[in-house]
């Protein structure tokens, strides 16, 4: 019997995909959601076999985040003309009223903290200045501050009346499966240890700072078990994880290489996802993304990343019906329908593997192929919801995909992901053409004539078009200071950061 | 000017017509096949000319290499017309190769030497098969590393084909080729070579002494002592070609265009640009015959009459042929060289004294004199007829030149005005300075500082402070004016925040006791390089490298503004820089941690955070906020 899921009407995307991977849960989500699992694993980082149970109690620091994002006074009675002393004490009085009670009652040990008022303030608008969509219209709950340190990570909570809880908002398990694929990579070890060498550096100024303001860590009440990640192993797991070592390995501050390491689990993520589907749907070509480079004139190659991006859409929904309708090609399935209680045997067949239907109910008497029907429809529709909306949301979110001078969404890289791309693949340097070998190896890209040699066969585009558009990532790249040409034929793709770097 | 020529005399065919014909041939027409070494002796032998002779240093080199005996091989490396083949077939012809079998198709060649080696020559790896290949290149690993020593290789080949080569046969080979690695970084100019293989990289030799040898070669050539003789330069007649070329050489001027355009030339390679030699013949070529009515852009002798005679001469000036003006726009880009010097701008950047000049000069009183200095002097490129009158109807603002496009004809000179103004403009018109004429503003004393820091004198101080300041400016985001010290800025999250308030650490801007900032010639790259210490050691220091595109970049933010066409890629770069000072910070602190581990600190219980705060008068001052943590 497959592994069971609590808290699900039936199980499909479950098994091909985990439970689970959430269009919202952006990849910085996911990334901070990790992070606080990796925290409260910091004595056995990314140590786990696949029949591990991994567990965690998250932070919450309600003292922290309610300073940063539910505290609009700070900035106001900065600005008044009065005593320092009157400042706190109007300042207490104004954010008491919003205080959510969960341990944010008595502030006064900022005073100890910050020799003045306009020193706090100045905090305040520091942290502020360097978090994760301040400015945008979530609920205060739902932002967060960079993660400096072990102090600054906390869940994504609600907060309402009747006190604060984990609604899987925007924190909905992807991040736990991202820790479950590290852990199950060959190197997930090594990368653990270095993750908590360089992130979880309590003594960091900028953490210890996260610290001054919320005192004491707070904590969920109880610990928890992370989602179900259907594979024990899987290549694109090792993929991620080599590709994290690889930008640790360069020579920025570890704050900067985060930024890297989000766009990196959000591409590896979105690979992993459209794999699964391909594989499920049996589909044994390799997942292909075709990239038009956007330069000062149309190309002829959108049109055909705008055909990419759309076959590479369906791949997931065509999956959830491939892998309802295989259990009809099972030895099972045959021995059910030949039994002496067929629809009976048939539904027992079914809740093995999709936790449906239920025991009792509408579908008690129908049929083998209309249980099938049933279901398929179902978990189309479910899938509609959130699971199909991955592909469109996130590689929006690494900046993979965009409509920016088009009516229809195709895959144009904008320059945070060609630097990443190039952070991560480049170890010092590397002629270009190689370059553009790796990135379609690793991550399916089709920029150049070379790597899309079979569209131009199949008359999908002339060669000239996509060797025009390996030029203009040849542009932008010199444009981003990462490609240096040593002539008309022969150009080298530089990290800034590898680990020689000259310039 | 006169109409017709004196009597007796034949103008179609002017006593240099020959020597034009051929130099025409070098200039950037469609075909140029004249410019490809296989072709050169043919053509010399039809127009019955001596040839253009430069001389090559890499050659003798060569040779002496051979001569000495050395063992190993012979890489030729350089882009299209860097002169691989020539250089290929001239070492061939001086070890004893016969020209006849040179000019043979096949492709590898092969010679005994007076001392019992045998040499074998490809000419152009490109040409050979992939069996060919392979045994060449099997022959390079034997000759360098194994201990062939009876059998060496000689071969050309452009950069990316020879590394690709290595990597195809290494992939074949099931192997990563050991050669490839070593010719990479020295193409690259890092890493050390094997003893046994020499390479001649041809596109490292210096642009502005390639210049000129060409500028000698084509200006001073002997054939031109036939246009003395030449009635379209008699009679008050001024012959465009005998014009351009008269201006190249520079007699009259100390040969100042020459200079100007060697500093364009090195300023571009400083930036990055490779201009082989080929294009610097085409270039020299376009120089002195490029004029927009031409056949393809370019005069031959027979069409100055012509040209005299409808009052069109100007339409063949250097000052616009230097920048391929006279060529159509798509045939010039074609050509590194053009792109390179159209990388200045200079035409479309000016200056609003400069303008001021152009425009009103000729009636105000108070710039009459600087005009008749400057621009009235030239009655042939500069106060010419046509466009003094062009000048008159778009001030007088007659009916045509107010409908739109109606001022397109005197805009369209005045580019070309402010063209020749960059190159005649002597350095002593302080008020007109002609680097401002340019996109690069401040290359005059990029060049000067490079030539300091050759000659092992200190920096200027006001470029140093220009530099400290605009440095100080991108680090932090902040209109500060300090030139003291760094400040290496953070704002706590990402480099890339546009500001940064938080101050990491300060270096001061001159190196003391081994910390701050030093300016230095990279021996390399030729280029300065700034070199900020954070730490003593040579652990302690981040370099930059200062093209002079990133020096224009800081010292126009020094101005206080960012110029929008070239800043995003300066911009990363010193983004980069700004992130490797931060770890290098962030390694510097652990390090220290640890050395202080064993006593604990009176900074246990304190943090101090310093934000960059600035007073009234632009300066920049750290100042600390102390946060008392574990209470």
């Amino acid at each position: 019997m497959r592994h069971q899921i609590e808290g699900v009407d039936f199980a499909v995307d479950e098994h091909i995909w985990g439970h689970r991977l959430y269009d919202e849960q952006l990849p910085h989500l996911a990334v901070l959601e990790f992070l606080g699992i990796l925290g409260s694993n910091a004595d056995s980082p990314l140590i786990a076999t696949p029949t591990d149970r991994v567990r965690y109690r998250p932070q919450r620091q309600i003292r922290l985040r309610g300073l940063l994002f539910n505290n609009p006074y700070v900035e106001s009675v900065r600005e008044r003309a009065i005593p320092d002393d009157d400042k706190w004490k109007t300042w207490k009085e104004l954010f008491a009223d919003d205080a959510t009670g969960l341990g944010d009652d008595d502030m006064d040990y900022l005073r100890q903290a910050f020799l003045s008022f306009d020193d706090f303030a100045k905090a305040i608008e520091l942290l502020r200045s360097s978090a994760f969509e301040a400015r945008s219209n979530k609920r205060w709950s739902s932002k967060f501050v960079f993660p400096f340190g072990p102090d600054a990570l906390y869940e994504d909570l609600r907060v309402d009346s009747k006190g604060a809880s984990n609604d899987r908002r925007f924190f909905a398990r992807t991040g736990e499966l991202l820790y479950l694929m590290l852990s199950r990579a060959a190197r997930g070890p090594e990368l653990g240890q270095k993750l908590i060498e360089r992130l979880f550096d309590s003594k960091a100024p900028m953490n210890r700072l996260v610290k001054a303001l919320q005192g004491e860590p707070q904590f969920a009440h109880d610990a928890r078990d992370v989602g179900y990640l259907p594979y024990a192993s899987h290549p694109r797991f090792d993929r991620l994880c080599e590709d994290w070592l690889a930008i640790l390995s360069r020579d920025m501050p570890i704050y900067d290489a985060l930024e890297h390491l989000i766009v990196s689990a959000g591409l590896n993520l979105l690979m992993y996802f459209l794999e699964c589907a391909k594989k499920q749907s049996g589909d044994a070509e390799p997942v292909e993304i075709v990239c038009e480079i956007v330069s000062r004139e149309r190309t002829k190659v959108r049109a055909l990343s705008g055909d990419s991006y759309q076959t590479n859409q369906a791949l997931s929904l065509r999956a959830v019906r491939a892998a309802v309708e295989q259990i009809k090609l099972t030895d099972g399935w045959a021995d059910a329908v030949g039994s002496e209680d067929p629809e009976g045997e048939c539904a027992k067949l079914m809740r093995d593997c999709f936790q449906w239907p239920p025991a009792e109910g509408e579908y008690e008497r129908l049929s083998g192929d209309a249980l099938v029907r049933e279901l398929a429809e179902k978990a189309e529709s479910r899938h509609e919801q959130h699971f199909g909306k991955i592909h469109a949301a996130w590689s929006r979110a690494i900046g993979l995909s965009s409509r920016r001078l088009a009516r229809r969404t195709r895959y144009a890289p904008n320059d945070r992901l060609l630097k990443t791309l190039v952070v991560t693949i480049v170890d010092e340097r590397m002629q270009f053409d190689e370059f553009l070998q790796e990135a379609r190896r690793r991550y399916g890209l089709v920029i150049g004539d070379s790597e899309g040699a079979h569209l131009v066969r199949e008359k999908q585009v002339d060669q000239e078009a996509l060797s025009e558009n390996r030029g203009n990532l040849e542009t932008r790249l010199v444009g981003l200071g990462l490609v240096r040409r040593l002539s008309d034929s022969c150009s080298f793709v530089e990290n800034p950061f590898g680990s020689k770097g000259d310039e | 000017m006169n109409g017709s020529l004196p009597d007796g005399q034949d103008a179609s065919s002017p006593p240099a017509s020959a020597w034009v014909r051929f130099l025409r041939s070098y200039g950037p027409t469609p075909n140029n096949a004249n410019l490809f070494d296989e072709y050169v002796t043919g053509a010399l032998g039809r127009a019955k000319v001596q040839p253009i002779t430069l001389t090559s240093p890499q050659l003798d080199k060569m040779k002496q290499r051979v001569a000495s005996g050395a063992l190993g091989s012979i890489l030729i490396a350089g882009t299209a017309g860097d002169g691989k083949t020539y250089h290929c077939r001239s070492l061939w012809v001086s070890l004893g190769g016969n020209s006849q079998d040179w000019s043979d198709p096949a492709p590898v060649k092969r010679l005994s030497l007076p001392d019992g080696r045998r040499v074998v020559f490809v000419k152009d790896l490109s040409e050979l098969n992939d069996v060919q290949s392979d045994e060449a290149l099997g022959l390079l690993e034997r000759s360098v590393l194994g201990s062939e020593d009876s059998e060496f290789l000689v071969v050309a080949a452009n950069h990316g084909q020879i590394l690709e080569r290595l990597r195809d046969i290494g992939l074949r080979q099931n192997r990563v080729n050991p050669l490839r690695k070593p010719i990479q970084d020295a193409f690259l100019l890092s890493g050390q070579v094997p003893e046994r293989l020499a390479i001649y990289d041809l596109s490292r030799t210096s642009h502005r002494q390639s210049l000129e040898e060409v500028l000698q070669g084509v200006a001073g050539h002997p054939e031109w002592k036939n246009c003395v003789k030449c009635p379209l330069q008699s009679a008050g007649r001024v012959c465009p070609i005998f014009e351009n070329r008269e201006r190249l050489l520079g007699t009259k001027d100390d040969r100042q265009f020459a200079r100007k355009l060697g500093d364009l030339v090195e300023v571009a390679r400083l930036n990055g640009w490779h201009l082989p030699v080929r294009d610097l013949l085409a270039l020299a070529s376009n120089m002195i015959l490029g004029h927009r009515d031409a056949r393809e852009g370019l005069m031959a002798c027979a069409d100055v009459a012509r040209f005299q005679d409808a009052g069109i001469t100007e339409r063949g000036s250097l000052y616009d042929n230097v920048f391929g003006a006279n060529l159509p726009r798509r045939r010039a880009l074609d050509r590194p060289v053009f792109r390179a010097l159209a990388s200045f701008g200079i035409g479309e950047e000016t200056s609003n004294g400069a303008d001021g000049l152009l425009v009103y000069g000729a009636d105000d009183v108070k710039l009459a004199d600087a005009f008749s200095r400057l621009v009235g002097s030239d009655p042939i490129y500069g106060a010419t007829p046509s466009y003094l009158a062009a000048q008159q109807r778009y001030l007088e603002g007659e009916e045509a030149a107010r409908l739109d496009d109606g001022a397109a004809d005197f805009l369209g000179r005045l580019e070309a005005q402010r063209r020749r103004l960059f190159f005649t403009l002597p350095e002593t018109e302080t008020a007109y300075p002609f680097w401002w004429m340019t996109a690069f503003r401040f290359a005059g004393d990029y060049l000067d500082m490079t030539t300091a820091l050759a000659e092992r004198k200190p920096v200027n101080e006001t470029v140093r402070a220009r530099i400290v300041r605009g440095l100080n400016r991108v680090m932090t985001g902040l209109l500060i004016e300090n030139t003291d010290r760094i400040f290496v800025a953070s704002s706590g999250g990402f480099t890339q925040s546009k500001v940064s308030v938080l101050c990491d650490t300060e270096a001061p801007a001159r190196r003391v006791g081994g910390i701050g900032m030093s300016i230095k010639l990279d021996t390399q790259t030729e280029r300065p390089m700034l070199d900020v210490a954070l730490a003593q050691g040579s652990s302690g220091s981040v370099t930059f490298s200062l093209s002079p595109v990133r020096f224009e970049f800081l010292c126009r933010v020094d101005e206080g503004y960012l110029p929008g066409s070239f800043s995003n890629e300066c911009l990363e770069d010193m983004l980069a820089f700004k992130a490797k000072l931060l770890r290098k910070a962030e390694l510097l602190r652990a390090l220290r941690q640890d050395e202080d581990e064993d006593e604990p600190g009176a900074q246990e219980g304190t943090l101090t955070l310093s934000f960059i705060e600035i007073e009234q008068n632009g300066h920049g001052f750290s100042r600390p906020v102390t946060v008392r943590i574990g209470l």
